[in-house]
């Protein structure tokens, strides 16, 4: 059964590029964005519209971004920074002033490089290594402080604690709606798959926000009445699997479509261009402060240092998304030289293998020479689940 | 009393394509040729020469699994199967203590880790190159003018292992080159070629571990050299194949034809009933 607003949120986006310079010209301000730790309810709160930028899975522009940037950067920042040299990706074009963030160093350099050499117009937010210090609750706090006085500088107002009060409303409903959403594409017989779900999620990188939200509460209500309240559990032979790892940014679809091809199910992921933003944000106060603490209490992103096994973060809410999901299996997918999820692999599959989850790395690229070795390795991880059900059956 | 059925598993890998027909579970034929670039009729073809050798007819097939990259290509098969599960079930039969395998073949090299009943519960692949493959031995060869097959005698005959740095196939055939210029023993090259795969082959095991039985598969498993070489990298003594090692993955689709076969007339029963 066709979901009719799945339909109408994928043309509101074609539309979105003529929209957005529609609206430049009459004096909106674009503020593009790369990276994880941008709270975009300041960007919205000042009138200014927010685009998350960056694609994937383009060789080509993968080689034009390596004449800028050293080709041990992983190929998402490459492509980030060959969309940039190639200046005509329409969110980039239109883009008034690009953010970065520093939780990933990659794309810290990253604004470094396109500020060089295409004179583009960026704006750095520090994020300190160590999320959990009074120091660096403070250090972030400041920092957004400093970010939010040049975002003032570009909209020409200062923020305003009534606007903000309901911007955060606004992005607190969109991260109800997605997780809700999620319970759909993991539910039995959903009508909405996770890639369907994962494409409605990036629509959110474009549209303008209060549509959006308005566009998720839609599909919802479609949902229910469509779907009925979703009962999430485990059937035979369905290869339940669960996605973390490195980004898989919009039109990077490889290791989707293998897992899709092969049989397998997609129920849930923890990818940073995926759910996990959305999860943990608890903004006490309508206030810069408090919006950087909340921040800081996220999932931290793999590229911040965190030693304690135990008390990682990021491994206890994969081990929770696995159980609401009733995920049987992860694959860990990891973009050659994205080192903090790379060097992460290892113990997140000793870890899960203490609670019987297996898990399947696949460390990749966006060049479709590695297409049958890694459809042949997903092929063989489905069977192996398939293979557990069996087992449990007889 | 009825005949007994004949199952069959075809691995159509990158370099040779193989067949093997169980009756029950006995082995009772075998075709083993160098795959083409047709991989349909790569896969026909060896089942041809499989049943010949049987004095069977296509007729007399009651199922067949097919296995190897050529997999997506086999309208004759009645299922299938990765050569990662198929590698399983086939080391598994041969030896059924196998809790670890090594694979290489042609085009890639597996570590897998079997249960005791030959179910894969974990695996890793190399990534992309053609280190520690087939393919790269046989770059090897030709760079010393001898035959694949001397390669592991030259290794084993060498007394001291000369250290090749790289296992890039392009690269390493240049430092042999160099090598060989300079007048080093080739016994010793090829040695410290053998050890140069073994110890990235070792890289994949820390990812899954090693668990004995150890079985070597796949058309390399042929090299003594080279079972020497992971034998003392790994720490871990390698059993010695009582069949031809390169068959393995098409043994293994053969067993799992029986399986499935087995399977579906069971359901079809119960479905009756």
């Amino acid at each position: 059964m066709a979901l009719t607003t799945v339909h109408k949120i994928r043309d509101r986006v074609e539309k979105r590029p003529l929209e957005l310079a529609a609206a430049r010209e009459k004096g909106a301000k674009v503020v593009g964005w790369l990276s994880y730790a941008i709270p975009e309810e300041v960007i919205t709160a000042l009138g200014l519209i927010p685009i998350r930028i960056g694609t994937g899975g383009d060789t080509r522009l993968v080689e034009i971004g390596s004449r800028y940037i050293s080709t041990k950067n992983c190929v998402f920042v490459r492509e980030a920074v060959g969309l940039f040299a190639e200046n005509k990706d329409p969110y980039i074009v239109n883009s008034d002033l690009v953010a970065f963030d520093a939780a990933c160093l990659q794309l810290f350099r990253t604004a470094e490089v396109v500020e060089h050499y295409f004179k583009v117009n960026t704006l750095v937010l520090g994020v300190p290594r160590n999320f959990y210090w009074p120091e660096a609750k403070e250090y972030f706090w400041h920092e957004l402080e400093h970010f939010v006085g040049k975002l003032e500088e570009l909209a020409g107002v200062k923020l305003d604690p009534k606007r903000l009060a309901a911007s955060i409303e606004l992005y607190n409903g969109i991260r109800e709606s997605i997780k809700e959403l999620y319970r759909y594409q993991a539910g039995n017989n959903p009508l909405i798959t996770w890639s369907q779900t994962y494409d409605v999620i990036h629509a959110g990188y474009y549209l303008d926000r209060a549509e959006y939200a308005a566009l998720l509460r839609e599909l919802l209500a479609e949902l229910k009445d469509k779907q009925g309240e979703p009962v999430i559990s485990h059937t035979y032979g369905e290869a339940r699997i669960f996605l973390s790892g490195s980004v898989i940014p919009p039109k990077d679809h490889k290791l989707i479509d293998i897992i899709e091809q092969v049989g397998g199910r997609i129920v849930g992921d923890d990818l940073w261009s995926g759910l996990v933003p959305h999860l943990n944000v608890e903004i006490k106060e309508p206030t810069v402060k408090g919006i950087a603490y909340a921040y800081l209490s996220r999932v931290p992103h793999a590229a911040l240092p965190y030693l304690d096994l135990k008390t990682d973060e990021r491994l206890k809410n994969l081990k929770g998304l696995i159980g609401a999901f009733h995920a049987q299996g992860v694959i860990n997918h990891t973009l050659r030289y994205c080192d903090p999820f790379t060097f992460k692999a290892g113990e997140t599959k000793e870890q899960l293998k203490q609670i019987g989850i297996p898990m399947l790395e696949i460390h990749t690229e966006y060049a479709g020479s590695d297409f049958e070795a890694i459809r042949t390795r997903v092929e063989a991880f489905v069977e192996m689940l398939r293979n557990l059900d069996y087992q449990e059956a007889v | 009393m009825s005949k007994e059925k004949i199952y069959a598993g075809v691995d159509v890998g990158s370099l040779g394509t193989k067949a093997l027909l169980l009756r029950g579970d006995t082995i009772i034929s075998h075709g083993l040729i160098r795959t083409g670039i047709d991989t349909e009729e790569n896969g026909r073809n060896v089942l041809k020469v499989a049943l010949d050798n049987a004095g069977l007819q296509w007729e007399d097939l009651d199922y067949i699994v097919a296995t190897g990259y050529g997999r997506i290509s086999a309208p004759y098969a009645n299922r299938t199967v990765t050569e990662i599960t198929c590698h399983g079930k086939g080391a598994h039969f041969l030896h059924p203590k196998t809790r670890t395998i090594i694979d290489m073949g042609g085009q890639d090299c597996k570590a897998i880790r079997l249960d005791e009943d030959g179910n894969v519960n974990d695996f890793a692949m190399n990534d992309k190159c053609a280190a520690g493959t087939g393919r790269f031995l046989e770059v090897m060869a030709a760079t010393f003018k001898v035959g694949l097959e001397e390669l592991g005698p030259m290794a084993l005959r060498a007394k001291e292992i000369l250290p090749v740095s790289s296992t890039c196939t392009v690269f390493a055939e240049s430092e042999t080159v160099s090598l060989l210029a300079r007048g080093e023993n080739p016994d010793s090259i090829i040695k410290g070629i053998h050890h140069a795969i073994a110890n990235r082959v070792a890289g994949m095991f820390s990812r899954v571990g090693v668990e004995s039985d150890v079985f070597f598969s796949g058309g390399v498993a042929k090299n003594v050299g080279m079972k020497a070489a992971l034998e003392e990298v790994l720490n871990a003594r390698i059993v010695d194949p009582e069949y031809d090692p390169q068959l393995v993955g098409a043994l293994g689709a053969a067993v799992l034809a029986k399986t499935y076969a087995t399977r579906e007339a069971n359901n079809g029963a119960n479905n009756r009933s």
